[in-house]
């Protein structure tokens, strides 16, 4: 069994609109697959629904994660669990620096690892750890101490999604469009710090709207979503065809990309 | 004033109504002053301390007296005569709770620093919630000479958080030239009891006032918070920090009053709200003809965190003079889902990420707390206030 198995899901919106159609993925640990699709075929709510967004209802089919329905988890529990999304659009949190929720962030999932009695991550090993990673990233050091996305860049948002993902150390990765944005050495790192992430006990789902990434990642899988639907699938050679072709072909009879 | 024409004065004061404008939001329906009995010689449980903290002078206040623990040398840190000259020259009798106040106190301290003398230590004073049924008239009175230097902590507190009394405090503070004074005045008096309290300081000549309300007991009432920037070149900073729930309702009434040139008044008050609770927050700038160049600034944000919680924020500016730089700011805003839902992706529970939330909002103002052990007293008692989930 995949770590992440979506067997024909389905995500509405709180209004009722289906945007994700019935979708059948399953993602294992030492995969890296990619998903590509065009402006609001509903990458970003697939995303969001598996981290349990509360307004991305999964209405049909089901999606599990290490063998257990996400749809009974709320998104502490999931992400206790080793899921990760790196958000299209990370939100701030002023007066919180990035030091201060990524501590609060791991001191939660050991928490719930250590059966709920508070294991505290040591302070100086916390510390280490998170000036590698930052180092390793080239994250500048200033920005530890700045409020969490309060005023960053793009692509400084974007690197802290990384870090995140890096320090938290995640089973399944999802990131969605991280690597729009970021200029070609900041592309580099997030496609390295994905690689590193990637092995025997993790896998990832990298939605991008670009080969570029893909160069560097190499994914082993690229799916096509085309209007809540994997529509194709197949190997890295599918990204250059996309990006040659666009989706044209793809598309339902009538419809633009 | 005798004491006799003070009682005069408070019974024919009518009691305030919703219909009185600064009343509008707070009524006291349910809620009579004389019923409970004045200064019950039984001492209640004695105080609960939120902080722990080096001082250099140390008093406790409850129904059974004014016991002073330690006092420094040099300054005086006593019981605070009825006749003192300057008591009810800032805090008139002019309103009905600080009149019966002025009629009925009998435990007061006077902290008087002589001119020059600097404390490194802060000077504490505990005042005890009163017992059930019966009513607490604090009055404080400080005296900060020319040149003087030093803190001073407030702190009103519940052995029991349902204790239902009566809390009624005046404090005055006079500043002295070049004077610098830190004052914090804690409020977490228990939920089922009525608070009210007039504090006044004025502020002299080149003079800094600094100043923290924390509020997080009682149940209803009103604090008032007036500043009076009289001297040439004043400062004055007041910060406040408040936190309610249940059917708990806070009401800050704060007055900005320039008096003289070149002064500054830079007041921030942050406030969340939790459950049904309800606060608001009144906040009056005014700028007298002389007082030109004046620096005012008032803001007032809350924070809800349930649908049903809420806030009423009214800042006012009355301004007579024509060369004066006045801001001020007013919110109220539910905590964003958004910002829920990313920390919780990141593992934190919700109760855990409301709490980091919680903390992001209050930090400019904790902030802006000079006395570190002051500083994460607050922060841990706003905290505390998000039950685990
Ligand atoms: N919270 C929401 N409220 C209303 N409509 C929404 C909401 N979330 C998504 N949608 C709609 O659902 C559709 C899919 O959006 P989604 O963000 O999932 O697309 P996407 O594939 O991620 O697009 P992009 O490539 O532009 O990021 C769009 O039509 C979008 O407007
Ligand atoms: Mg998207």
């Amino acid at each position: 069994m995949a770590l992440l198995e979506l067997n024909d899901l389905r995500v509405s919106l709180e209004d009722g609109t289906e945007i994700v159609k019935g979708v059948d993925l399953d993602v294992s640990p030492g995969e890296i697959h990619a998903l590509m699709g065009p402006n609001g075929s509903g990458k970003s709510s697939l995303a969001y629904a598996l981290m349990g967004h509360p307004a991305y209802e999964i209405t049909g089919g089901e999606a599990l994660f290490d063998g257990q329905d996400v749809s009974e988890m709320g998104a502490d529990k999931r992400a206790q669990a080793g899921l990760f999304l790196a958000f299209q659009y990370p939100h701030a949190i002023p007066g919180v620096t990035v030091t201060s929720f990524l501590r609060s962030a791991i001191n939660a999932i050991r928490k719930a690892r250590a059966g709920g009695e508070d294991d505290p991550v040591p302070i100086p090993e916390f510390r280490k750890e998170l000036l590698e990673a930052m180092e390793h990233l080239k994250i500048p050091r200033e920005l530890a101490q700045r409020y969490l996305n309060d005023g960053f860049s793009g692509g400084e948002k974007k690197r802290v999604e990384i870090l995140q993902m890096a320090m938290l150390k995640p089973r399944i990765a999802v990131l969605d469009e991280t690597d729009s944005g970021l200029d070609i050495d900041a592309l580099r790192i997030v496609a390295n710090g994905v690689r590193e992430l990637v092995g025997p006990e993790t896998g990832a789902l990298v939605i991008t709207h670009y080969q570029r990434i893909l160069n560097h990642i190499k994914p082993d899988f690229v799916h096509v979503f085309v209007d809540g639907r994997i529509v194709e699938e197949g190997g890295p050679e599918l990204a250059h065809k996309l990006e040659e072709e666009g989706y044209e072909a793809f598309l339902p009879e009538g419809a633009e990309a | 004033m005798r004491r006799a024409e003070l009682l005069e004065r408070y019974r024919a004061l009518p009691m305030p109504t919703t219909t009185d404008e600064s009343w509008r939001f707070t009524d006291l329906k349910g809620f009579d002053p004389d019923a409970f009995v004045q200064n019950g010689h039984a001492p209640g449980p004695g105080p609960r301390t939120m902080l722990e903290i080096d001082v250099a002078g140390l008093a406790t206040v409850d129904g059974g007296g004014l016991e002073i623990e330690r006092a420094p040398e040099g300054i005086r840190f006593e019981l605070l005569d009825e006749s003192h000259p300057q008591l009810g020259e800032l805090v008139a009798a002019d309103e009905k709770f600080a009149a019966q106040n002025a009629a009925q106190w009998e435990h007061g301290l006077l902290v008087h620093v002589p001119k020059g003398v600097v404390l490194e230590q802060p000077l504490y004073v505990r005042v005890a919630n009163p017992p059930d049924g019966e009513a607490l008239f604090w009055r404080l009175l400080v005296v900060a000479e020319p040149g003087s230097r030093f803190s001073l902590i407030e702190d009103l507190s519940a052995p029991d958080p349902e204790l239902a009394g009566y809390s009624n405090a005046v404090v005055e503070l006079f500043v002295g030239q070049d004077a610098r004074v830190e004052y914090v005045s804690l409020q977490n008096l228990a939920r089922e009891t009525w608070h009210f309290a007039s504090h006044r300081a004025r502020v002299g000549r080149d003079a800094e006032l600094d100043w923290v309300a924390g509020g997080f007991g009682s149940k209803k009432g009103k604090i008032r918070i007036e500043n009076d920037l009289a001297g040439q070149g004043a400062t004055s900073r007041v910060t406040g920090a408040y936190f309610a729930d249940g059917d708990q309702h806070l009401d800050y009434d704060t007055l900005q009053e320039h008096q003289a040139p070149n002064t500054t008044s830079d007041f921030a008050f942050k406030g969340a709200l939790r459950d049904e609770a309800t606060a608001v927050w009144r906040g009056m700038i005014r700028v007298e003809p002389d007082a030109q160049k004046t620096n005012a600034y008032q803001e007032n944000r809350n924070l809800l965190l349930s649908p049903k919680a809420h806030a009423d924020s009214i800042p006012g500016l009355e301004i007579q003079a024509n060369d004066v730089r006045c801001t001020h700011g007013a919110t109220v805003s539910q905590v964003d889902r958004e910002q829920l839902f990313y920390a919780m992706a990141r593992g934190l529970t919700q109760s855990d990420a409301e709490r980091l939330i919680l903390r992001g909002f209050f930090q400019d103002v904790l902030d802006r707390i000079e006395l570190e052990p002051v500083r994460e007293a607050l922060g841990e008692a706003l905290e505390a206030r998000i039950p685990q989930g």
